[in-house]
């Protein structure tokens, strides 16, 4: 059986060799390396289709010339003398801005539960996976359309001209299935740092909900108490919330939570925050900048309370970064992030009383990121009450706004579930606006 | 290597040009680099796939070919693949101005004006983005067959928001092209951003439910992508998660309606040839109401049929997948007037702020930038954040007039974490019964 082993790219010579050529054309220099492999399994229909593997590597270079900020990345290390020249090419064109310097060392919190070093990237993993998640489908009428299993590690090295040098790795894991049953789709995944997948549930929840969703009757418009999972919550959080609380965009007038500093803005009975400490699959010690992570309440109890910032954004406008410096992949600049978001407030079961279930939503990128109005379709509607699944909603649009939302949360539930790089419940909304057909 | 029954390399590298000005300022103006390879072997049933960065094209490649077949031993599909006669690589359309001949201070200069052309008055924040990627793609596959080319891509949005009394509200304006640089003489899409932002100060939200709907050419385009062309993709089809499967010439829409994708047309999703070195050409997924043709790979083709291989597109690093690229409503022959006097009483909708598709279930989201109510034919009130939802099967049919003002609309597509650049087109179409979603109360 086929085992990608991993062999970490000595890194240290090519890193010493762009600091030291950086810094004497510089006034500081960056250099942000990030490797990573992984194996997968993609199944058509109930069968595997393909099996995938993968090496990746990027290298980015920032340098700051006088406030003026350049930045380059290439994914070939013999190239590096020519992704510095345009990263320097790239910091002539910049304007400049007030800067106060690259992160020294510093203390950094204890590592979170991200890197699982038993992980072994073998084939026959994802084989038995999508296995699991195929017994677990077989335990409802529905038919497989497709699924996939992934395993992956990685790894990032930063290091500056101020001395800063840090290392980090992280293991994923990952698995998902999609299921048919008539017109009634399904579908449901899992995730997490470590090989602690449950890929039977996946199988039984997606074949469950292409099942239960067939023959689903229609709803009239009107206001419904909804139950949002953390699936579908995410997507508001993702599309609306995050925008909002970066720092850049609330300095540039670009965000509805501009200026709203200590005035409660959602439910006062909600704190929102980015906790890198958690088992979650952003977790990190240090930002992609090297300032070290930390926990940031974004609300609390309803009160807005901090924006997210990174370096650039912190200089410009007096602030002091929050360590929210993500990259998007290999060789991405850095720019204002969440590490893992989480929601907290009085925990309550959310399914007792009758309402409308919504598993996930279709369109939540096309909401108003400005003002957060939306009006997207259900996904996986259902009526549910005594926690149990009751007659299905077969489709509604769901219109209105992610910021009032959040100011209509009658209950948290008690379990959290992955998704994406956050830990989220789900929320019990009152009152909420669905357009039938 | 005996259980190799086909195997492909598509290797791209390229630069990818940035800039971003945010309020006047020069944020961030770059160039960066990229190189991946994606090896496909099929083995005795399914594929393995290897994916690397800084493949050498000069290397013998057997011990990639090898360890590829290792991880297709875990497959479990009948893969097979169709004959692709029609080979053969169209010329890339010659730039009308070449992006990498212009240097990033003179691209900054240009996107600078566009962005200050937004700064009208009530304008709190102004935003202009321009992304170009030069990309070299050289193919082999064990056939023999073997291409390479270059392509440009590059284009700019610009965004306007707007403030007062505490609203917020912003127009987007963009533009991307495969012919050339599109930066000169565009000052008036910063300003008409900053129009549509103003004007939204003022539009009332939309209330939903079923009415009559008007779609302009660049939501009717996304209206074709997500409610027909998503559906018509024969890898969906293939695994029975397409309402559109098994509906070869079945008719689903009006006699009037001739969707298509074409991804040999010099729009932003043009394609000189496909993933696999299949040739590029037209395919009727809709003719005269009726379901004419799939989009296929020679994967899908083999299995599926109906239809046509040379669909399969690959983003860089990636393995191929079956994609639109170009995709367009045929003309009718309404005027605009006449749409909206036909109208009578519904909505208007604008411009897209993209869409969504369960083609399993055959139901499809998306949301326009803005609208107008129509009330005796005659244009109204501004309306905003409208979105409109439907059934694939069921909103065809509710198709009852096209214009005969085909406009086409570039953005991105995506599908399997994988994005593509496309284009969407159609002339004014009148909805006859649509379901639009707003959160307005009166």
């Amino acid at each position: 059986m086929c085992s990608l082993k991993m062999r970490w790219w000595v890194a240290m010579e090519l890193i010493d060799a762009i600091l030291r050529a950086g810094a004497s054309k510089a006034d500081e220099v960056e250099v942000y390396i990030s490797e990573g492999e992984s194996i997968s399994a993609e199944m058509k229909r109930d069968r595997i289709e393909n099996a995938g593997g993968s090496k990746g590597f990027g290298i980015g270079i920032r340098v700051i010339v006088g406030g003026r900020i350049g930045v380059s990345s290439t994914a070939n290390p013999n190239d590096w003398e020519v992704c510095l020249a345009a990263a320097l090419a790239s910091a002539r064109l910049a304007h400049p801005q007030e800067w106060g310097g690259l992160p020294c060392p510093a203390p950094l919190p204890d590592a979170p539960q991200i890197n699982d070093a038993t992980l072994r990237l073998d084939a026959a993993t994802p084989r038995s996976i999508c296995r699991e998640m195929l017994a677990g489908a077989a335990e409802h009428d529905a038919a497989v359309t497709g699924g996939s299993a992934s395993l992956a590690r990685g790894k990032v090295t930063i290091a500056n001209t101020s001395g800063l040098l840090y290392e980090q790795e992280r293991t994923s894991t990952g698995c998902s299935l999609e299921c048919i049953h008539e017109r009634s789709t399904g579908f449901e995944f899992d995730a997490s740092p470590f090989m602690d997948l449950n890929p039977h549930r996946v199988g039984e929840q997606a074949a469950f909900f292409a099942e239960h969703g067939a023959g689903a009757g229609e709803i009239a418009t009107g206001d419904y108490d909804l139950v949002l999972s953390p699936v579908a919550l995410s997507q508001f959080l993702g599309y609306v919330l995050e925008p909002a609380l970066s720092g850049r965009n609330v300095h540039a007038g670009r965000s509805w939570l501009a200026g709203k500093i200590g005035e409660t803005c959602i439910g006062e009975e909600i704190s929102v925050f980015d906790d890198p400490s958690r088992r979650g699959l952003g977790s990190t010690r240090f930002d992609a900048e090297g300032v070290p992570a930390r926990k940031i309440t974004f609300f609390d109890h309803g009160v807005l309370a901090h924006y997210a910032y990174d370096l650039r954004t912190a200089y410009r406008y007096g602030q002091e970064s929050t360590g929210s410096a993500v990259r998007d992949g290999p060789g991405g600049a850095p720019a204002i992030g969440v590490h893992t978001m989480v929601i907290d407030g009085p925990r309550d079961t959310v399914d007792d009383d009758r309402a409308v279930y919504v598993n996930d939503i279709v369109g939540a990128h096309t909401a108003n990121p400005l003002t957060g109005d939306f009006s997207v379709e259900l996904s996986n509607a259902t009526w549910i009450e005594d926690g149990e699944f009751d007659e299905p909603v077969r489709s509604a649009m769901f219109a209105g706004n992610v910021f009032d939302l959040l100011g209509a949360v009658a209950a948290i539930g008690r379990e959290e579930r992955i998704v994406g790089s956050a830990i989220l419940p789900a929320l019990r909304l009152n009152k909420q606006h669905l357009i039938g057909k | 290597m005996d259980n190799v029954r086909y195997y492909d390399i598509r290797h791209v590298r390229g630069s990818a040009t940035h800039v971003d000005i945010d309020n006047g300022v020069v944020e961030s103006a770059g160039t960066s680099f990229y190189d991946q390879a994606v090896v496909r072997v099929l083995g005795p049933q399914g594929w393995g796939i290897l994916t690397l960065e800084n493949f050498d094209p000069d290397a013998p490649c057997d011990r990639l070919i090898a360890r590829a077949l290792e991880l297709a031993a875990i497959t479990g599909d009948e893969v097979e693949l169709s004959d692709a006669p029609q080979r053969g690589v169209l010329p890339v359309p010659k730039a009308s101005e070449d992006p990498a001949g212009v240097s990033l201070e003179e691209k900054t200069e240009l996107l600078s004006s566009i962005e200050g052309a937004a700064k009208l008055t009530g304008i709190v924040n102004t935003r202009a983005r321009y992304a170009e990627s030069i990309e070299e793609v050289r193919f082999v596959d064990s056939s023999g067959c073997e291409y390479s080319y270059t392509i440009p891509r590059c284009g700019f949005s610009v965004v306007a928001v707007a403030s007062r009394n505490g609203e917020m509200q912003m127009g987007r304006e963009s533009s991307y092209t495969i012919q050339g640089l599109n930066l000169r003489h565009k000052q008036e899409m910063g300003e008409k951003a900053a129009q549509t932002a103003l004007a939204l100060l003022d539009a009332k939200a939309a209330k939903g439910g079923r009415m009559r709907a008007v779609l302009d050419p660049e939501l009717a385009g996304v209206f074709a992508h997500e409610a027909v062309g998503h559906a018509s993709e024969g890898d969906l089809i293939r695994e029975g998660n397409s309402v559109l499967a098994g509906k070869i010439g079945e008719s689903i829409g009006s006699p009037l309606l001739t969707i298509v994708d074409d991804p040999s047309l010099p729009y932003f999703g043009f394609e000189p040839v496909d993933a696999e070195g299949v040739a590029v050409g037209r395919t009727e997924l809709i003719r005269g109401g009726r379901v004419n043709a799939y989009m296929h790979s020679r994967q899908t083709l083999a299995a599926v049929g109906n239809g046509f291989a040379g669909h399969a597109r690959a983003e860089p690093g990636e393995p191929p997948l079956v994609r639109m690229s170009n995709t367009f409503i045929e003309e009718g022959d309404a005027s605009y007037d006449e749409i909206i006097a036909e109208c009578r009483n519904g909505v208007l909708l604008q411009g897209s702020r993209g869409g969504q598709v369960d083609p399993g279930r055959g139901v499809f989201q998306f949301n326009a930038e803005y609208g107008y109510i129509i009330e005796n034919g005659e244009i109204g009130t501004m309306v905003r954040d409208v979105s409109l939802s439907g059934d694939i099967l069921g909103t065809l049919h509710a198709i009852t007039l096209l214009g005969n003002d085909r406009e086409m609309h570039e953005g991105y597509c995506g599908k399997g974490g994988q994005s593509v650049p496309v284009s969407d087109g159609s002339p004014h179409v009148l909805l006859e019964d649509a379901v639009v979603g707003g959160n307005g109360t009166d």
